[in-house]
């Protein structure tokens, strides 16, 4: 007899517009096993799941659950039948409690809210082995917290099959050792969960089965055991590709920005970032790693002149630049990239053309009132040559187009200004290894060229690989500097959470201060 | 059987006009069951209206030239909305500041009239009535830059306040209110025709082209330069998409809020000058509801300066043509138009859905779930 599927997918195809987001995909997935989905950014991962759970509806071909066709027409189908999805960006009311925030989706559940929640719920983390206090509103929770809420609540809701889109992005490396064991628990209980990521080491760490898309075609399915990291990129990229990240080694000179304790607060007026000392020299990459939310948009908005300070002292070549204006501070060559987790949010006007983009940071330069779209197409064109930009032509509104190509006309267009410091945060975000290894390269040139760059990132294997130094923030306060290639990520998750500080470690330099510091050269009088 | 909407990437020009047009004529046919459920010829009745009366009638270049002064004041103000709009700064208070403007056009005639030639008197009005309403508008400005308030509310409200003042002034019989007539008993607004009116620029035999038409298509072409070309509009536009992004590109982001609202304020408080003058007298319906009108044409322009123009004028040939034809049918009523006009909005964003999305259907549902 065939085997019976918890959920079986046949030629499913899915179109927005003239884009073909799924081409007939297959996908099956096992009673009691972890399925990893494996793709590019923009393969259709997240479509073909959505439509799993009622979001879309697909253009054609069939879905099985447990050997019966059915169709999904809402999210509330999909909860009926058993299938619970975490999305990426949480879908959590924020001054609830964890407890609230379950019962409001419960079918029948009354018009008196009554204090069984609670024990309901602490009963169902006890089972799987999650750690929650059902009574926490959720504007208090870690992102962490907040996740394994979301997976409390698809259990809850009597999920038996469980799909996890991106859950590791957000997650230091203890924190997804955690997770794991608990995906291994609900295996255990003959759960199937399908798990999407972008890391290969994850999938060849929890999954039983890997399948992969390339380009909303489906590619193929295999066991975990019997494959390696190399084989599935080449499946997922289509060709052979080098997974190494290059280090090169360049002349260092001396440091180009300095930082000295630096306290800013956020948005909510709580300290951000605490005391931080440290420093760029040009020709070195500085890693920047933290758990998300813990201060990095804060010093990147300050170093710019976007926030201002609570107190300390930022030094560009010896210059102050506390206080100045973004415009100054931007002419002085220390240009920012932030791509923030909407990814249009700060650094481009989505509705406006590529042109348009390009002349940001620079429409004043011109003589006269008039803005120079000349000049502007131009620098266009050329951003859209060398960083092979995908795109219809220079006058494309930056939102149409896919999010790989908005980021390398975001770096092209800071590169093409010339700076001597590169602020970048998260400039990978969400992109898949072509991509990804494409705005490495651009990093590592510019690098080569003296320039001193602060990489704000979340992988941290990257990180260790392409990084000179890493400072690890933890609630705004450095947990220490560390040399890339003598640390490991098992030292780094224990910075990041605050287990391990190595601040006082070296008594004779004290962390994140240059000895051949240019600090106090031209305004003497401080020091 | 079922159905589901997809999204368009593209939708040809010529597809898109023709929405639009479906849209209108749909429109029309609602129109014309309206008319039908009351037992007047829709096809005669259109064609009254959309002729304006103008066939075969020897005054027509009067109908012509009251259709101008109709005309001049919603262009301007329609163009003016959308630069705030453009700038995602929702000013709903086109009709206060456009009272505020007259207000301060008629007090300049009245005062000064006597005193000063008749061209200066022109040009002080249109000063002050930009600078007055210039800053009625940049009080909501101010207010949402420096304390984060609703614009939309506070434009709104602004008019209410506006309104009330026209009316006090518009009702109270007093030794200090020149702006009534001394010669009647009861409050009737004074005329000041002798003392400032736009001249006219004789066309043929008897038409003649209000100057204010002229400098209308002049401001017209200044603001689609403004907004298309220079560093300023760029600005406004930054600000509008991405109000982050005009931070961090070093823009004075509140700087610009506040120019553009004045300069929006402004140009509308101008319009209210060109009615006032061309007028020669205050009234308490003296915006002809253009604050209200302008943003619907604004938007169904979609902030498109040349396209403000043509829908302009449409709106206009609906609302002047509904007068003309109520004449000849008596139980139309003229405000039969601003229906007409609510529909044909409702409509036109019906057509936009359509351009954005298609419909598909979707041939097998599928066994149903439990």
């Amino acid at each position: 007899m065939e085997q019976q599927y918890a959920i079986e997918m046949r030629d499913i195809t899915k179109t927005f517009g003239s884009v073909v987001a799924n081409n007939k995909v297959n996908l099956q997935v096992r009673q009691g096993e972890i399925l990893a989905l494996l793709g590019e950014n923009g393969c259709g991962k997240t479509t073909l799941m959505n439509m799993l759970s009622g979001i879309y509806k697909p253009d054609s071909g069939s879905i099985f659950v447990d050997g019966e066709e059915v169709s999904i027409n809402s999210p509330e189908d999909s909860k009926r039948l058993g299938i619970g999805m975490v999305h990426q960006h949480f879908k959590l009311v924020d001054v609830f409690s964890a407890a609230d925030n379950i019962w409001m989706g419960k079918e029948q559940s009354g018009f008196v809210l009554n204090n069984k929640r609670y024990s309901d719920i602490e009963d169902i983390a006890h089972k799987f082995g999650f750690d929650i206090d059902p009574r926490k509103k959720v504007y208090n929770m870690a992102v962490s917290e907040k996740q394994t809420l979301e997976i409390i609540k698809v259990l809850y809701y009597g999920a038996k099959t469980i799909i996890l889109d991106e859950p590791t992005a957000v997650l230091t490396v203890q924190e997804i050792e955690k997770l794991f064991n608990v995906l291994r628990r609900m295996k255990e209980e003959g759960h199937s969960i399908i798990i999407i990521t972008h890391k290969l080491n994850e999938v060849l760490e929890i999954s039983d089965r890997v399948a992969i898309l390339r380009k909303g075609e489906y590619i193929t399915t295999v066991n975990t055991a019997e494959t390696n990291e190399q084989e599935l990129t080449e499946w997922m990229v289509g060709r052979k590709i080098d997974l190494n990240i290059d280090r090169p080694v360049v002349e260092k000179t001396r440091p180009l920005l300095e930082v000295r304790d630096l306290t800013i607060k956020n948005d909510e007026g709580a300290i951000a970032i605490d005391n931080v000392n440290f420093y760029i020299r040009g020709g070195e990459i500085l890693g920047v790693a933290g758990i998300a939310g813990c201060g990095q948009k804060e010093l990147c908005e300050a170093i710019v002149g976007l926030r201002p300070i609570v107190s300390g002292q930022m030094i560009h070549k010896g210059d102050n630049i506390v206080g100045l204006p973004p415009k100054t501070i931007l002419e002085k060559g220390i240009s920012m990239s932030f791509i923030p987790e909407d990814r249009l949010g700060m650094g481009l006007a989505p509705s406006m053309s590529i042109t348009d983009n390009m002349l940001l940071k620079c429409y004043r330069d011109s003589f006269g009132p008039f803005v120079d779209r000349k000049a502007g197409r131009e620098a266009a064109q050329q951003v859209i040559e060398n960083l092979e930009v995908v795109t219809p032509s220079t006058e494309t509104p930056v939102r149409r187009l896919s999010g790989g190509n908005v980021q390398k006309v975001l770096l092209g267009r800071e590169i093409k200004a010339g700076p001597n410091v590169i602020i970048t945060a998260y400039p990978v975000r969400g992109l898949d290894i072509n991509s990804s290894y494409a705005i490495y390269n651009i990093l590592n040139e510019q690098k080569l060229g003296g320039v001193g760059i602060l990489f704000v990132g979340e992988d941290l294997d990257v990180m260790m690989a392409l990084c000179d130094k890493i400072l690890v923030l933890c609630h705004g306060k450095v947990m220490g500097v560390v040399h890339a290639h003598k640390t490991s990520k098992e030292e780094l998750g224990l910075m990041m959470t605050g287990a391990l500080d190595l601040n006082g470690k070296y008594e004779d330099k004290p962390v994140g201060i240059a000895r051949d510091t240019l600090f106090g050269e031209n305004n003497g009088e401080e020091e | 059987m079922g159905f589901h909407f997809v999204k368009r990437d593209n939708c040809p020009l010529w597809k898109r006009c023709l929405f639009y047009l479906i849209a209108v004529v749909a429109a029309l046919g609602i129109g014309a069951l309206v008319l039908l459920s009351i037992g007047v010829d829709p096809f005669e009745y259109y064609y009254q209206m959309f002729t304006m009366g103008t066939v075969n009638n020897r005054i027509a270049y009067k109908t012509f030239m009251n259709y101008f002064k109709e005309l001049v004041p919603l262009v301007l103000t329609s163009v003016a909305l959308s630069l705030a709009f453009k700038m995602r700064f929702w000013n709903i208070g086109g009709e206060g500041q456009f009272i505020v403007g007259a207000i301060s056009a008629a007090f300049v005639a009245f005062k000064l009239g006597p005193v000063m030639p008749m061209w200066l008197t022109l040009v002080v009005m249109c000063l002050a009535a930009m600078i007055v309403a210039g800053l009625y508008g940049l009080l909501a400005g101010f207010l949402k830059v420096r304390f984060g308030t609703n614009e939309t509310l506070m434009t709104l409200m602004l008019n209410y306040i506006a309104l009330y003042i026209l009316f006090f002034i518009g009702e109270t019989k007093a030794d200090w209110n020149f702006f009534l007539s001394e010669n009647s008993a009861r409050p009737v607004f004074k005329s000041f025709t002798d003392l400032a009116s736009f001249t006219s620029i004789p066309m043929g035999e008897k038409f003649e082209l209000n100057i204010c038409v002229v400098l209308t298509v002049v401001i017209g072409a200044l603001i689609f330069v403004y907004l298309r070309h220079t560093k300023q509009g760029y600005e406004i536009s930054v600000v509008g998409d991405s109000m982050g992004t005009a931070k961090y590109a070093g823009m004075k982001v509140n700087w610009i809020i506040l120019r553009t609202v004045f300069l929006s304020a402004a140009l509308i408080g101008l319009a209210a000058a060109f009615k006032v003058g061309t007028a020669g007298v205050l009234s308490t319906s003296i915006t002809n509801d253009v604050g209200w009108t302008g943003i619907i044409v604004a938007w169904l322009a979609q902030l498109n300066t040349v396209m403000i123009f043509v829908v302009s004028m449409l709106i206009c040939v609906l609302q002047h043509g509904s007068t003309v034809a109520a004449a000849t049918f008596g139980q139309v009523d003229s405000s039969f138009a601003n229906m007409l006009q609510g529909i044909i909005l409702f409509l036109v964003l019906a057509a936009d859905f359509f351009i954005r999305f298609r419909i598909v259907i979707v041939k097998k549902g599928g066994s149903n779930n439990g």
